[in-house]
């Protein structure tokens, strides 16, 4: 599904923040990448976005070279695509289910499959009652937690989160947890950024291990040990 | 991916495609009348300016329209007058009007004796006096011609020449010569107040570009989710070219509502003006057609001021 090979990474400004980087996701896996703070766990999700461009290598995603994509095929592309943001981006005035509607409308739902879909998603996080509110009302998990909501609505085939427990209780992220592991059973592929090392533990899935941008260890699911 | 889980395929028959593009203009009409309430003193403001700007040569228009009526209605009464010599004889003025009777380019013929010109004189006022005190007439006769509705300058040019070779003619006056001047002034004006109407065309583009480049800058954020979510380039646009087409639309209407009232507050003065000219003159105001056009225009004029600045502004994520 994922495929990093000798990918590198160097911002304009000179940031070296990944170098080297080969790794491959099976279909229907779920994979965290951990490491430091600035270790470049955003920047490799954001190479999978097409948010940035990879200095040097190639990045894979279902068979498709992202870096020869054309700029016009991105919005195609991301639509296959699932995303939880640090600093969840939400519309702040719309309410929360035109929020997660939003990848339905541009997708070309129809109105009532629409409304379906999103109770459904907001109700796998535990927000179904807060449909009607704006975001800004909303605490930080809470807005989090839409911005998944909206990830998983569209049902993509992959989806990459980056902290997306980064303000829940230990009890909410372990139901995220849950929720991403439930996908992953329907054969979606999902990608978790963290450094919650507890919850990863408590998880059990493959993990990876940035340093400074370089893939320093891979431990497979199996030898996750709580 | 083949172990993926399908939802059916909603988005694949062609009435879904339709209803879709019917959806998503839906949303980007919304999203546009947020653009606008989010900041409701920028929104009147372009509003009111492109209403005036419009405004302008729809009312240098207005005046232009009138104007041409005036002359028309003036111009009916214009009139080749020929003034005999005083000492001349009364055959003379009968033996011109004769032969003014046959040609196809007169209308009318009328023979005014000096007695009937001093009749005229007498009715008014101020001029009773001074007459009594003449002991002679010094009125010659005078042959007032009518020229067919629509004569054209050269042919008339051509009557009045003649008429000077005619004997015992003393002077000849073209009443119509203004009508020709105030033609000429007319075509220019018109050309005028198309001009006018481009510039200020293109200063509204301008004015309802810059509201879009601002709306546009105060929505990066929702610009880059939409963004990181799928959207098309046209779904991200949408929202600012609906906000385009508003803005004129909305100015367009202010245009017409200054040009109505601008007419309506033109037309008590006018009738009175028209009064003095033996009513044969009244106010007319724009064609409705023309009226209802601005709108229309204005409308797809903000569309096209937001479509350039869309172009531009909206370029290259990141
Ligand atoms: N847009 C950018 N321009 C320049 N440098 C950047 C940019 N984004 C990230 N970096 C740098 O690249 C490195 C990796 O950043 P990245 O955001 O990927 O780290 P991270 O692992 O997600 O960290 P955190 O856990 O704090 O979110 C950092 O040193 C950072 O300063
Ligand atoms: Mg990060």
């Amino acid at each position: 599904m994922i495929r990093f090979d000798q990918v590198s990474k160097r911002y304009a400004t000179g940031q070296e923040a990944l170098s080297g980087l080969s790794f491959q996701v099976e279909p229907g896996e779920m994979v965290f990448v951990t490491g430091h703070s600035g270790a470049g766990k955003s920047t490799l999700l954001k190479l999978l976005a097409m948010i940035e461009r990879p200095t040097r290598g190639t990045v894979t995603v279902d068979g498709r070279n992202l870096s020869t994509a054309r700029a016009g095929s991105i919005p195609r592309l991301r639509r296959k695509l699932g995303m939880v943001f640090q600093d969840h981006r939400l519309l702040m005035d719309r309410s929360v289910f035109a929020n997660v509607a939003l990848p339905l409308v541009i997708a070309g739902i129809a109105p009532a499959e629409r409304a379906r879909r999103v109770r459904a998603a907001l109700e796998k996080v535990g927000l179904l009652s807060y449909e009607k509110q704006a975001p800004a009302m909303l605490s930080t998990g809470e807005q989090q937690r839409v911005g998944i909501a909206r990830a998983i609505v569209a049902k993509p085939p992959l989806i990459i989160a980056d902290e997306p427990t980064g303000n829940l209780d230990p009890q909410l992220a372990a139901e995220i947890m849950g929720l991403f592991d439930a996908l992953q059973n329907v054969g979606t592929t999902v990608l978790v950024a963290s450094h919650d090392l507890m919850l990863i533990k408590r998880t059990r899935k493959r993990v990876l291990v940035l340093d400074h941008g370089r893939l320093v260890d891979d431990v497979p699911a199996t030898e996750v040990r709580s | 991916m083949a172990r993926v889980a399908r939802e059916p395929a909603t988005s694949r028959t062609r009435p879904r495609r339709v209803a879709a593009w019917g959806e998503q203009h839906a949303w980007g009409l919304v999203a546009s009348l947020r653009r606008l309430g989010g900041r409701p003193l920028g929104t009147l403001l372009t509003v009111t300016v492109m209403g005036f700007a419009l405004a302008l040569p729809l009312t240098f228009a207005l005046l232009l329209g009138n104007l041409q009526r005036l002359g028309t209605a003036l111009g009916q009464t214009q009139a080749i007058s020929v003034f005999m010599k005083v000492d001349g004889h009364a055959a003379d003025a009968k033996a011109l009007a004769d032969s003014l009777r046959d040609r196809k380019e007169v209308a009318a013929v009328d023979v005014r004796t000096p007695k009937q010109g001093m009749a005229e004189l007498a009715t008014m006022q101020g001029f009773s006096d001074a007459l009594k005190s003449l002991d002679y007439n010094p009125l010659p006769y005078v042959v007032v011609i009518r020229p067919v509705a629509h004569i054209d300058a050269g042919e008339a040019a051509k009557l009045i020449a003649w008429l000077r070779t005619q004997p015992g003619v003393d002077q000849v006056q073209d009443d119509g010569a203004w009508r020709q001047r105030l033609d000429a002034l007319l075509a220019v004006g018109t050309r005028a107040v198309l001009l006018l109407a481009v510039l200020l065309a293109i200063a509204a583009l301008l004015v309802v570009g810059n509201s879009v480049r601002l709306d546009i800058q105060g929505r990066s954020d929702e610009i880059g989710v939409l963004r990181l979510v799928g959207a098309s380039p046209s779904f991200v646009r949408r929202p600012y070219l609906y906000a385009g087409l508003w803005y004129g639309l909305a100015g367009g209407v202010v245009a017409t509502v200054l040009t109505l009232l601008l007419e309506w507050a033109l037309s008590a003065p006018v009738a009175r003006l028209a009064a003095s000219y033996g009513g044969r003159l009244d106010f007319g105001g724009l064609p409705w057609a023309l009226l209802a056009l601005v709108p229309v225009l204005a409308a797809a004029l903000g569309w096209l001021g937001a479509r350039l600045v869309c172009a531009r502004q909206l370029r290259r994520p990141e």
